[in-house]
């Protein structure tokens, strides 16, 4: 606990080799029979699913409504781009902050609560906007959301690139993917993720040595959101369009089941694995069967069965049994 | 004046009374107890005194300040820290983040994002001298959910005194312990005694009476005597009862 | 007066359709109270209760031999009756199947359970759209119980009708086994104290294998009740789920009368909004349910529940 200071706390090796393996994926995904499209997507599920697991696997809140940052985050990027101008940060900015603050007010209600209540009305509330983005014609599009969003060339002040092709639209987010990951890693061995940690584990004595534990699980909430959001304002760039079937109750289960099958409970790494699992199945399990959904959710109840603490805990697991003799004191915290 | 003072303090769950006119005060400096048999409103009294329970009637003064009603949090930071009588670690953490934690210098950067909580030297010196405090310097590193039960003990103590309180509340620490590890606890506690203002709720006469300056007893929802051990022992009602055969 | 008139076809439905909601949320609701999970393959399991329903109405001659001939050539009244009965049996078992695949979970944290009948969810609704396909399907009603009927100048739908009886039927039976049974008296003891039913010499597993299959049996009765309303797509059970959800939340988890004036009063809302913005009819129960949340913790008749830790 007491070594790693300086640039060693920032970057780790893990994080290096996921960022290696993520900068060269455009040179082979071609010949692995995927397509580079899939990288984009896979990456924006990955922050989505990060900050997702800020949530669920650091702090221990169950919401099953967060599709609904995530669209928001999309439909402000479209809207910003539509109605105001076309400028990628001023779309990015509008979608975290638009997902954050929807996601602030709805934290104000939710941070009181705990366990089913807690789900139960992030349901309920993921269903609002869900609703609203269907009914709210004039804004949202309806049920056929936003098209043509333009997608604007990456201005960087002294230069300007186009986005146009995947290649450079997958290393924009990736980038952006880069950031996030270095941010939360400092995050979670901060003392802000270390009351959080402490909240999942025990909310009550958190409270009884001293911590504002509704503020700790409202500004954790609204992070979180700010996260999907940002992820959200990224597909909308990427598809060049918002449509509301990301908000729906299916979507925000999908991130969910993402985040426990990588194994986000026991791993800051789990949402990552996940994101990547559920894609991969996505397209190679649905390119053999129509019905890779049935395949995928036998698979996801097996785990939750036999595995509950997903892949990277099956990992940390077959580690463990490996050098159990020379390191005695890993633990299964989140970390 | 006392340090702490409890006055006509009632309270009723439904259409039961657990506390009925309950006047406590707990001087600086001294090691006061609770005791009572089991089901006399000890642990009731315990949490509305600590701020998990607000009473029905009646306030809460510490330091001559009404803290009645107020949130657990609010208490703690004015300096009143409770251990608890069913374990209440953070058992996925290490013991000494079990006590990091609780160290207010850790709490008021609770909000920072940035700083790596392991680099903060002070905090960790701070965390260090409560675990040699309660003995498991040797285990700082090892896991609180694998600790057997008497380390438990010591730490969910240790968690209340890295909080550096003025006042600290011990609820039952006896609970569960044999007597070796009983006998342990109170050289520990008799240690604390010397730097610490405690109130030690205890159904086990023998360890309070062998500890306290000045102890009341609780039954049914009343505090029907109070006195220093060799005045209770002295007292009718305590020699007639069970209470008084055990010390 | 007008207004009123005008008024009463929607208050009607609305209540109709609240009772169907309570139906769904009574099942889903003894499940949580005597398991603590929160079965998300709810609404899977209500919409496979109509698919069933469908085949068994749906018999063709010739499938089961003079048996299945015989059958065939019963009245659409007594075939649907016999849906009624079988369908529910059907969901049941296949309740017992995911209450085994269920075990493994009592004990840890509750959102463990939510997940795996989560992924339940999925698995129905893959097989149903295996099985019958993802188009729109129709249950068949006996004609006794279907059509329409005049009434002070307006036009009411006979199945709602019998739709509402019906559930207040269920409703009140349902109460009779829990209330006035034996078997009623372990299944709430079972609710409140899983040590007491142990005390008592009660199986605890079975007694969970049973109200698994009884609360997703009450699903599908409600599912069969409600296709000829909403119609069957695989994807249904979504609609019937979340309203279950908002019930028993703004009832008040474990209360029974709660659910039941809660499902009212989350029909009615739908109803009323649905007669001046149909639009937005769906979302006003939301609202509703934020509402008394925001003033009502545990919404209108709940007590501390263990599922808050």
């Amino acid at each position: 606990m007491n070594n790693n200071t300086g640039f060693g706390a920032w970057i780790t090796r893990p994080m290096l080799i996921t960022f290696a393996i993520l900068v060269s994926l455009p040179f082979w995904i071609d010949s692995v029979g995927l397509y580079q499209y899939l990288g984009v997507e896979i990456v924006i599920w990955m922050v989505y699913a990060l900050g997702f697991n800020l949530l669920l696997g650091y702090t221990g809140l169950p919401s099953f409504g967060h599709g609904a940052y995530f669209g928001i985050g999309a439909y402000a990027f479209g809207l910003s781009q539509l109605h105001i101008t076309e400028s990628i940060w001023l779309g990015l900015i509008c979608a975290i902050l638009f997902a954050a603050l929807g996601g602030a007010i709805v934290a104000a209600f939710l941070s009181h609560r705990r366990g089913i209540y807690y789900a139960l009305l992030t349901i309920a509330f993921g269903q609002v906007f869900w609703f609203l983005s269907i009914k709210w014609h004039t804004v949202t599009g309806g049920e056929d959301g936003l098209l043509n969003i333009p997608r604007p060339d990456l201005n960087i002040g002294f230069a300007s690139f186009s986005l146009s092709s995947n290649e450079a639209l997958y290393y924009f987010v990736l980038a952006l993917f880069v950031v996030v990951v270095i941010g939360l890693w400092r995050l979670v061995h901060s003392p802000y993720g270390t009351v959080i940690k402490a909240i999942k584990q025990n909310e009550m004595r958190t409270g009884f040595i001293g911590y504002n534990v509704w503020l700790y699980k409202w500004s954790v909430f609204t992070l979180s959101t700010a996260l999907a959001g940002l992820a959200g304002g990224m597909f909308a760039m990427a598809q060049e369009s918002a449509y509301p079937d990301v908000m729906s109750l299916h979507a925000s289960g999908f991130i969910v089941m993402m985040v426990l099958i990588g194994g986000g409970m026991v791993s800051f790494w789990g949402p990552v694995i996940g994101a990547a699992v559920y894609f991969l199945a996505r397209d190679l399990l649905g390119s053999a069967t129509e019905t890779w959904l049935l395949w995928y959710g036998l698979m996801f109840m097996a785990m939750v069965m036999f595995k509950p603490e997903g892949i990277a805990g099956a990992w940390q697991g077959f580690i463990k049994r490996g050098d159990a003799s020379t390191d005695g004191d890993k633990k299964p915290v989140t970390r | 004046m006392a340090l702490f003072e409890a006055q006509h303090l009632h309270k009723r769950f439904g259409d039961r009374v657990v506390l009925e006119e309950i006047n406590l005060s707990f001087e600086a400096g001294q090691l006061s107890g609770i005791m009572g048999p089991n089901g006399a409103g000890k642990t009731t009294c315990f949490n509305v005194l600590t701020g998990r329970y607000k009473p029905d009637r009646g306030k809460v003064l510490f330091d001559g300040q009404d803290i009645t009603g107020m949130t657990p949090r609010a208490i703690a930071r004015k300096g009143i820290s409770r251990s608890f009588q069913i374990m209440n670690l953070f058992d996925d953490f290490s013991v000494i983040e079990n006590v990091l934690i609780a160290v207010p210098q850790v709490r008021d950067r609770g909000f920072n994002m940035t700083r790596r909580v392991a680099a903060d030297v002070a905090a960790m010196d701070k965390a260090a001298v409560v675990l040699e405090q309660v003995g498991l310097q040797d285990k700082a590193y090892e896991n609180a959910g694998s600790l057997p039960y008497g380390d438990r003990r010591a730490l969910e103590i240790g968690v209340a005194l890295a909080t550096e309180p003025r006042l600290l509340f011990l609820d039952e620490p006896t609970s569960g312990l044999g007597i070796d590890a009983t006998a342990r606890l109170s050289e520990l506690i008799l240690e604390l005694k010397h730097a610490y203002t405690i109130v030690i709720i205890e159904h086990d006469m023998k360890f309070l009476f062998g500890l306290a300056d000045n102890i009341a007893v609780i039954h049914w929802g009343q505090v029907i005597t109070r006195g220093t051990p060799d005045e209770l022992r002295a007292n009718k009602w305590v020699q007639s009862s069970n209470l008084g055969k055990l010390a | 007066m007008d207004f009123l008139i005008n008024l009463t076809p929607h208050l009607v439905n609305g209540i109709a359709l609240g009772l169907l909601f309570a139906l769904i949320a009574l099942g889903f609701m003894l499940i949580v109270g005597v398991m603590e999970v929160i079965n998300l393959a709810h609404g899977s399991l209500f919409a496979l209760g109509g698919y069933f329903a469908m085949m068994i109405i749906g018999v063709e001659p010739g499938w089961f031999g003079p048996l299945g001939d015989w059958y065939v050539g019963l009245p659409a009244g007594a075939r649907y009756s016999f849906a009624l009965v079988l369908g529910p049996i059907a969901v049941g078992l296949v309740g017992m199947l995911l209450e085994l695949c269920l075990r493994g979970t009592y004990g840890k944290d509750p959102l463990f359970g939510l997940l795996l009948t989560f992924g339940a969810a999925m698995v129905i609704e893959e097989l149903i759209r295996i099985g019958w396909g993802s188009g729109e399907q129709f249950l068949q009603t006996p004609p006794a119980i279907s059509g329409a009927f005049i009434w002070n100048g307006l036009i009411w739908s006979t199945y709602r009708f019998f739709a509402a009886g019906f559930s207040v039927a269920a409703i009140i039976l349902v109460w009779l086994f829990l209330e006035r049974t034996p078997y009623g008296a372990i299944i709430k003891a079972g609710a409140h104290d899983s040590e007491m039913v142990r005390a008592l010499g009660i199986n605890l597993s079975q007694l969970r294998l049973y109200v698994f299959a009884f609360g997703v049996a009450l699903a599908a009765l409600a599912g069969i009740i409600m296709a000829p309303i909403w119609g069957l797509r695989p994807h249904v059970g979504v609609d019937a789920v979340i309203p279950a959800f908002l019930i028993i939340v703004l009832g008040g988890v474990g209360s029974f009368v709660g659910a039941v004036i809660a499902g009212v009063l989350v029909g009615l809302t739908v109803g009323i909004t649905g007669a001046y913005a149909s639009e937005w009819s769906l979302m006003s129960m939301y609202l509703l349910l934020i509402v008394v949340i925001t003033f009502r913790a545990r919404g209108l008749f709940g007590k501390k529940s263990m599922l808050e830790n």
